[in-house]
């Protein structure tokens, strides 16, 4: 394409809009670069095009989008009284703020609570860091002390508990049933005498273990 | 809600060129909208394109209702409109060559035909593609070629008159 002035005219925004080939472009510069009447005319409208861009939008006065409410959804009711006076609390009041009021709320009731604060009779003296330090370092004893005395507690549960566990005993092997006629030997003792009969047991067990009759009597 | 407002307010402005008639057709085009939002079809392009296109079409009426007593800009207008550019805390000598730019584009945007101005506010200032300006003023896409080219080329001949070139 053999380009003209006019040609230049005509496709100067889709220069500057990006939307020549590359070949267009390439010719098109060279013209407007070698043209005298061409080359003022494209940089004045790219200078305009710029300076355009660059204009920042105009704020909009802050009262129309209130008319536009009114005048769209209808004037909003103004409150009175009461109502009015409470009107601050309407963007606190969501769920999501009262949900995080609450969780700190909570999460100061268990730190007041584990640093001794008497909720029944509260006291001034209570907010005294040395006595939130005393109530604090007494909190932790306690805590402690119980913890060690659970585990103890346990140790001596679980100690008697494997002295009382009888020694694994070989299984016994699958009994045949007897035939039709045939004894089957000995006969089985009911299940309370057979719990009579460990409870004697154990507790001979556990007198040896620990210590209480000597081993002949508990024999 | 206020974004829109801005833009549409913006594009009353830029066509009219006057901030008390730009509040009333932005009221104006967002009663419309309200009224007639049942007959918007996201099919047929964008919900802002379709704001656009009612925007237009009530600066096209407001043009051919006020075209006798059509006014420039006023001095108030001006000095209001720098002071918004010193606001937004950019320096003082650049606000006031980007208020003074705005003011003498204001000027020159009111000079040319309708037709140019439309295509040219639509594509430079509220940066529409052309496709999309092609659905608001419902022609071809040649027309909104040629239409911002026009415009363009006129409102930079008419700001060198002015003695003004944006840099």
């Amino acid at each position: 394409m053999n380009w003209t002035c006019e040609l230049i005219e005509a496709h100067l925004s889709d220069y500057l809009d990006r939307l020549l080939e590359a070949g267009e472009r390439s010719a098109f510069e060279a013209h407007a670069a070698a043209c005298p009447r061409c080359a003022p005319l494209v940089k004045s409208v790219q200078s305009l095009v710029t300076g355009l861009h660059r204009l920042e939008p105009i704020e909009a006065p802050p009262r129309l989008a209130v008319s536009i409410l009114d005048q769209t959804l209808g004037p909003r009711a103004k409150k009175e009284g009461f109502r009015a006076w409470l009107a601050w609390l309407q963007p606190v009041w969501q769920p999501r703020f009262v949900y995080g009021a609450v969780s700190v709320l909570v999460t100061l009731a268990v730190l007041l609570q584990a640093l001794g604060v008497q909720w029944r009779k509260p006291a001034m003296a209570d907010l005294n860091p040395v006595n939130i330090y005393r109530g604090a370092d007494r909190r932790a004893h306690l805590v402690y002390a119980r913890g060690v005395k659970f585990v103890t507690d346990l140790r001596v549960v679980y100690e008697i508990q494997s002295r009382l566990r009888p020694e694994a005993e070989p299984q016994p092997a699958p009994q045949q049933k007897p035939a039709p006629g045939q004894s089957t030997g000995p006969e089985q003792k009911s299940p309370r005498e057979l719990n009579r009969a460990n409870e004697n047991r154990d507790l001979s067990v556990l007198a040896c273990a620990m210590g209480a009759l000597p081993a002949r009597s508990a024999q | 809600m206020r974004r829109h407002t801005r833009r549409i307010y913006n594009l009353c402005y830029r066509f009219t060129s006057n901030r008390h008639e730009s509040e009333d057709l932005t009221q104006e085009v967002f009663l419309r909208i309200y009224r007639t939002l049942a007959s918007y079809r996201s099919a047929h392009g964008g919900f802002a394109t379709w704001m656009t296109s009612v925007t237009r079409n009530l600066l096209i009426d407001h043009y051919r209702r006020t075209k006798r007593d059509r006014m420039t800009d006023s001095l108030d207008d001006a000095m209001f409109k720098i002071e918004e550019k010193e606001s937004a805390g950019r320096r003082p000598d650049q606000a006031a060559l980007l208020g003074e730019l705005s003011e003498q584009v204001q000027r020159a945007l009111s000079r040319i035909s309708p037709d140019l101005r439309e295509a040219v506010i639509l594509r430079d200032l509220q940066g529409l593609e052309y496709a999309e300006i092609q659905d608001v003023l419902q022609v071809p896409e040649g027309t909104v070629k040629s239409r911002i080219n026009r415009g363009r080329i006129e409102l930079a001949r008419m700001l060198e008159q002015m003695g003004l070139r944006p840099e």
